[in-house]
């Protein structure tokens, strides 16, 4: 595994712009870490790039990036929930028609045609991911989406 | 053993205080040494014993469409009077700590929390369900059956006069600004630990979650703020009674009850109607949660919270029964009931099995019932036992740094 480390750190942005994260591109990842004001960490895995935003108030975010340079899916933990608007860019309208209906209070699941989403846990404790099946490279299974 | 708890009787004790005490207390007698004390402190004689029954009912809930919300009354008071308000329909939760109230439902002039003498502090928490609350902190005494806590920080939610929801929290999720969205009037978070945030929100922290917001004029940014002005967990600013609590729900039948009536018993073995007795200690991580072992794979980030309406675990892939339709789709819709056994595992190593069912949701739902031992649905990594878990079990919060028979908070135990 080749890893690289780049750090653009405390880079402090006054407003957070509409980026598209999932399903944009690997652009959109470095806007991502300056809304943040986080660190940046690539992995080079096998057949895609793993970039790991991390904040000292203990929030990590993945996002996973294929060999064409699209973000097929993000992951999230941390001691607050991540704005989950910005993170999933234009699949933020489907997830959010599909929970704001919902009667429950709990984790929620997302399945539609193309798009997945999984959000958990409770204050100190949040968790979770989301994938665009379409997205996913063919040699590749979802579950590298964690 | 079963034993009959959550009736409260009046009766006249020999200081001439007028005490509510619970059944059980009231037949040792006032001032009785019951189960033992805590908080009395060096030398100093235990505080008499107060009631420490506090009423919760499943039902409805005020939106009266709900299934497995744990409701109570909260008295709310300006700091150092009795000028209060009493708000029914609080949900009981333990995931989470302190209060927030619906501004809506609040008709006292609470103080504001301010950071330096006048600049207004603000709150905001996104659950996972992209929902958020937001609005400003403000100071009460809170009283929950016989225990104070006294002038303790608790969230007015969607306050007027307030400015708007931050950015840096949540740009587009479902503000829980009403008893229709929010399906009560408030939070009261008794979960295991002291604060809502800890010292992560405070300037110890180089790096701040996006949680407490200074707000000096129409726009606010995220703060860093001392361990006391944060929300409080109120059980452990009680005087006594104040190193955990107990929920206890009677058992439902599977087909589930219109409502079930329980008990929040404050403190932890320090009163006759709060011991531990057989019940197991399973302590947690600091971030409140431990390991849930299902078909030989270990769920490490799984917790106990009586504010989700289900068990929350697994997929439809992983169980083979499908979600349910409509507005259910939170929920699984077996074609049969399914029998269902897990581990929990602590941190201190105790472990032990439980057997649950889960049942058709939406078959359930279509009964006038609101209490159910059965329901569940999809939860991404980890187990979320919740309010279904907790009929015909005694579950103990154990509060963290807080002092038990069984250790030190946090824990959970049954």
């Amino acid at each position: 595994m080749k890893t690289t480390t780049a750090v653009l750190a405390m880079l402090m942005f006054a407003a957070a712009p509409a980026w598209a994260v999932l399903g944009g591109s690997v652009d959109s990842v470095r806007a991502d870490q300056a809304r943040l004001e986080a660190k940046l960490h690539v992995a080079t895995l096998p057949g895609y790039t793993v970039h790991e935003i991390s904040r000292g108030d203990g929030t990590a975010i993945k996002e996973f990036v294929s060999p064409l340079g699209t973000v097929f899916g993000v992951s999230w933990k941390g001691p607050t929930m991540p704005d989950l608007a910005p993170l999933l860019g234009t699949y933020y309208s489907e997830f959010h028609q599909e929970v704001a209906g919902r009667r429950h209070r709990g984790p929620v699941v997302v399945r539609t045609k193309d798009l997945v989403v999984e959000s958990g846990g409770h204050l100190r404790a949040f968790h979770g991911r989301a994938y665009v099946t379409s997205l996913v490279p063919n040699t590749l299974s979802p579950a590298v989406v964690q | 053993m079963k034993k009959r708890i959550g009736q409260t009787a009046k009766l006249g004790c020999a200081s001439g205080w007028l005490v509510v005490v619970p059944v059980l207390l009231a037949m040792i007698g006032c001032g009785g040494g019951g189960g033992g004390s805590n908080g009395g402190g060096g030398g100093n004689p235990p505080p008499p014993p107060v009631n420490n029954t506090l009423d919760v009912e499943v039902n409805l809930g005020p939106a009266n469409n709900d299934a497995d919300e744990l409701l109570t009354t909260v008295t709310l008071c300006l700091p150092g009077t009795s000028t209060c308000q009493t708000i029914p329909n609080v949900e009981v939760d333990t995931g989470s700590e302190g209060l927030r109230l619906l501004a809506s439902q609040v008709s006292l002039n609470l103080p504001q929390v301010t950071l330096g003498g006048s600049t207004p502090l603000g709150e905001c928490v996104s659950f996972a369900d992209n929902s958020y609350v937001w609005g400003p902190l403000v100071t009460a005494d809170i009283q929950l059956a016989g225990e104070t806590a006294s002038s303790v920080p608790i969230q007015l939610i969607s306050a007027p006069n307030f400015p708007s929801v931050p950015a840096a929290c949540n740009t587009g999720g479902t503000a829980d600004d009403s008893i229709a969205v929010l399906g009560a009037t408030g939070i009261l978070g008794v979960g295991v630990f002291r604060q809502d945030c800890g010292a992560g929100c405070t300037s110890a922290n180089a790096q701040l979650p996006k949680m407490y917001f200074s707000c000096p004029g129409s726009s606010c940014s995220v703060t860093a703020v001392t361990l006391a002005q944060q929300l409080q967990n109120p059980v452990w600013m009680f005087p006594q009674d104040n190193n955990g609590l107990l929920i206890s729900l009677p058992s439902v039948p599977d087909a589930g009850a219109p409502t079930a009536s329980g008990s929040m018993i404050f403190g932890v073995g320090t009163q006759s109607d709060n011991a531990l007795g057989s019940a197991q200690v399973f302590t947690t991580d600091t971030q409140g949660n431990f390991t849930v072992t299902y078909n030989g794979k270990s769920y490490n980030t799984s917790y106990i919270d009586s504010g989700s309406n289900g068990i929350f675990f697994l997929d439809s892939a992983a169980l083979g029964i499908n979600t349910c339709s409509g507005n259910n789709t939170s929920f699984y819709c077996p074609s049969a009931t399914t029998n269902f056994t897990a581990m929990n595992k602590g941190v201190n190593g105790t472990s032990g099995s439980v057997s649950f069912s889960i049942a058709n949701a939406n078959t359930l739902f279509g009964t006038p019932n609101s209490a159910f031992n059965d329901i569940g649905g999809p939860n991404s990594g980890s187990f979320d036992w919740g309010l279904a878990f907790f009929f015909g079990r005694n579950v103990f919060v154990g509060v963290e740094g807080q002092s038990t028979p069984a250790g030190v908070g946090p824990y959970w135990a049954y």
